[in-house]
Parts: C-alpha cells; structure tokens; sequence
C-alpha cells in the first residue's frame, strides 16, 4: 500500500487492522507518532461553552437596555426639532395682515414697493413668501392701490377677482357693493368668471349683484385719500356705511328709502359738516346723541 | 426542515443552542487561525452578539456561517489594525503549559522547533491540520465546518503534515 495513502487514512483515523500494521512497519512511524504527541501541547485552552453564553446572552441584554438609552434622547431631540422647524416654517409662510379700524387710514408698502392704502375698517391680507412670483392679496373693504411694474398683480375680493396690467386703480367691496376704479394702466375685473378690463377713468360697479354703468372718472386718485368720501348717483345705505366706518358712529334711519341715489361728498375731518352734507341735499333732520345719529325725515 | 423554515433565530431557545452547537468549532477555528493574542473568545462573542442583532435576517441554517464570516471578518479587521505592531507570525498558537517537572532538554527543544514550524504553515493548512490533530475532528467534519470538499482538506492537512516534517529537520 502506497505511503500517502496510509499516512492519509492514518490522519482520518481511518485505519483497519490490516493497514495499521502496514503503517507501523513505514520507517517515519515513530517521527510521526512523536510529532503527533507533541502537537497535543498546542491545544486550545479549555472552552467553557455554557459560561460564553451566558456572558453573550448578557451583553445582549445590555445592549438592548443601551440602545433605548440612545434612542430615547435621540427621539427627544428629533422631536424639538421637529417643533421649532413647523414653528419656523409656520411663521414665516404665515400671512401678513392688515387692518384698519374706524376712521383709520393707513399706507402700507408690499414686499416689491408696491403701495396700498387703506381705507376705513378694511383688511388686507397678503403672503411675503415667494411674492415675487406671486403678487396676491386679499381685500374685504377698500383700498388703493399703485403697482409696482413686475408680474401679474391680483386682488381677491369676495365678489370678484382684479388683475392688474397697469398701476393704479381702487378697489372698494362691502356688503353689497362692489366697485374698481382704474386711474392709471389698465385693469381686468374678473366678476362671475367674467372678465372685463378697465382702461384709464374706467370704473366697474356692482350693487346687490346687478352691474352698474358709470361714466368716466376723471380725478387722478380716489377723493378719500384726501379724507373726503365722494359719491355719484350711490345708493343711500353706502353713503350711510362709508359715513359710519369713517366716524364710528351708528345712523339709524327713520322714513328714508335707503336705496334712493344720493351724489355728493362728505369730509373726514368734520363730522357737523360732514352730516349737514349728507342730509341737507335730501331734506332730512337728524338727532346726534354720543355716538348714535337718528336720520329722520318729516 | 420545512419547520425550520418558520423558525426565529430572535428566540432565546434557538439562538442558545446555535451557540452550544457552534461556538466552540468557531472558537477552535479562530484559535488556530490567529492565534490566542487576538482574543478568540471575544470574536466569538462579538459574533453571536452580530447575529442576534440580525436575527430576524438570518435563517436558522445561515447562522453558522453566519457567525464564522462575522467572527473571521472581526479578527481580520483587528489583524489589519495591529499589523504594524504585531505580525502574524508571532501570534501563532502558543504553547499549552502543562509541564511536569521533569521536562526534557531535548523535548523543549522539540517544541520550540514545531512551534516555529507551525507558525510557518499557511492559516488554510494550520486550521485544518490542528483540527485534525489536536481536536480529533475527521476529514469530513472538518470539510463541512470550512464549507470545502473533504478532498481539498485532506489536501491541507497532508500538505502542513509534510511542511511540518520538513521544517522540523531543517531547523
């Protein structure tokens, strides 16, 4: 039997008696025999299975306690973040707002220059975010307006939305009342998704949802922004609404058909003249106590 | 085996008796690979620690090999780390001290000569060779635990045998 053959079945401990003789009579068997004997002192130092594992099952249980420890604080933290970023996003994307009160007016300049004042118990509402992209502003009450060139500027009413191509126009919403008045450029009223553009002196008037012909304006501004409210052919309950929002008085009327046409003008600054304006063109009598004013006619 | 495929490494039971079934294989593994300086017991560990943390993604019989990649990748890393303080001849399997008294001259010297020789082998030749030798373990056995042919580890072992034999004439 071939030597390798032997040696290798010798290793596998595969030897039958037969071979095993065959082994012994090889001339390195007792070379081999010592080599084998002194291999044994390099044998591993005894493996305590069970006492590794149960120092691998404890790790393993402290690692889990320590990675709630990390976490916890982690999600703390995330958690603030998270706070003071939707706080910070919130409000800095938040509208800006601005009100007036009675017999307050005010100018205001928008993000690109754009100036609007404001009339009397008016609100106006608009984004300085991403405003170069998005000239919008919300309106409910009155308000005038000169326009910075640029893009597209809008003004969104609760009646109606208005465009504007040019620069300087008002824009007047109350209760039942709609009105644009363009002095500068051009503007597009959009009124039940219908759009009319205005040009110069043009105006658009809408009262109790019916349009309204006017002829030309011709001032350059809105009176009111020289404190003086001017009416033509309006019907009497605006003169009465402007009147209130201007002095912060309450009118009651008595007898008066409030919606005869009234056209003249009354000042800011007075309110003796400005109610002998109002009612002496209709030959009405009032009665002033604090600040309610009877209108009554004989 | 089709039940096996339901099981959960994640499970205490499971995972102690992976351990009781290959830690001392992997620890012997690691032992005569590097050699005793790098800490086997601790790569062990480390290892099965690696493998209950993955143990929703290891299948039952992927965590042998599982933990021998782990552990072997873990000393690979440390050997990497070490190689310019320590090289890896020196970390050779170190000599199991239980001498009586009268030990020989000439045995010392014997043992000197083998564990120089040893250290000469390559990692593939020792691993299989003290396995064999030192640990009793057969071709076969040792064939499935390297995850090669038992040709190829008998290949190794008669390989370190002849190498042992020659370096120790030679030294």
């Amino acid at each position: 039997m071939n030597r390798e053959i032997l040696i290798s079945k010798w290793l596998d401990n595969d030897l039958n008696d037969q071979e095993l003789e065959a082994f012994k009579a090889l001339e390195d068997y007792d070379d081999l025999v010592n080599l084998n004997q002194g291999l044994q002192a390099f044998k591993v130092d005894a493996y305590n299975t069970s006492e590794e594992l149960d120092t691998v099952l404890s790790t393993i249980k402290s690692n889990k306690k320590q990675s709630t420890h990390w976490f916890k604080p982690f999600m703390r933290i995330a958690a603030i973040l998270a706070v003071c970023f939707s706080l910070y996003y919130y409000t800095t994307t938040l509208d800006t707002t601005i009100t007036t009160e009675f017999a307050q007016k005010t100018t205001i300049e928008l993000p690109d220059t754009s100036s609007v004042s404001l009339n009397a118990k008016s609100l106006l509402t608009f984004n300085k975010k991403g405003w170069k992209h998005n000239r919008e502003v919300e309106l409910n009450g009155e308000a005038f307006f000169k326009v910075a060139k640029g893009s597209s500027f809008k003004v969104k009413t609760k009646t109606g939305l208005v465009t504007v191509y040019g620069t300087q126009f008002n824009v007047k919403q109350w209760d039942h009342y709609f009105e644009v008045i363009c002095y500068e450029g051009l503007v597009g009223v959009t009124y039940n998704s219908q759009e009319t553009k205005l040009n110069s002196g043009d105006s658009f008037l809408i009262i109790d949802g019916k349009i309204i012909a006017k002829e030309k304006e011709n001032r350059s501004e809105p009176s009111w922004l020289n404190n003086e409210s001017t009416f033509k052919s309006a019907p009497y309950k605006a003169v009465i609404a402007e009147f209130e929002r201007q002095y912060g008085v309450h009118i009651t009327l008595m007898n008066i058909d409030s919606d005869q046409l009234f056209t003249g003008s009354f000042a800011h600054d007075n309110i003796d003249v400005a109610i002998k304006a109002i009612t002496l063109p209709l030959r009405v009598t009032y009665s002033k106590t604090n600040h309610t004013i009877i209108l009554k006619r004989e | 085996m089709g039940k096996q495929l339901h099981e959960n490494i994640c499970e205490e039971r499971l995972f102690s008796s992976i351990f009781n079934k290959h830690s001392k294989d992997l620890h012997n593994f690691l032992y005569y690979k590097f050699g005793e300086l790098l800490n086997p017991k601790d790569k062990v560990q480390e290892a099965f620690v690696k493998l209950w943390e993955n143990c929703s993604k290891v299948s039952p019989d992927k965590a042998k090999s599982f933990v021998f990649t782990t552990a072997n990748n873990l000393m690979l890393n440390e050997t990497a780390h070490q190689k310019v303080v320590l090289r890896h001849q020196q970390t050779k399997p170190k000599m199991y001290t239980n001498e009586s008294p009268e030990f020989l001259m000439q045995e010392s010297e014997y043992h000197d000569k083998l564990q120089k020789a040893l250290a000469n082998l390559t990692e593939a030749q020792r691993v299989a060779f003290m396995m064999n030798r030192v640990e009793g373990k057969r071709f076969k056995e040792i064939a499935a635990l390297l995850d090669i042919s038992t040709k190829a580890v008998e290949k190794r072992i008669y390989g370190a045998l002849e190498k042992l034999r020659k370096d120790i004439k030679e030294l």
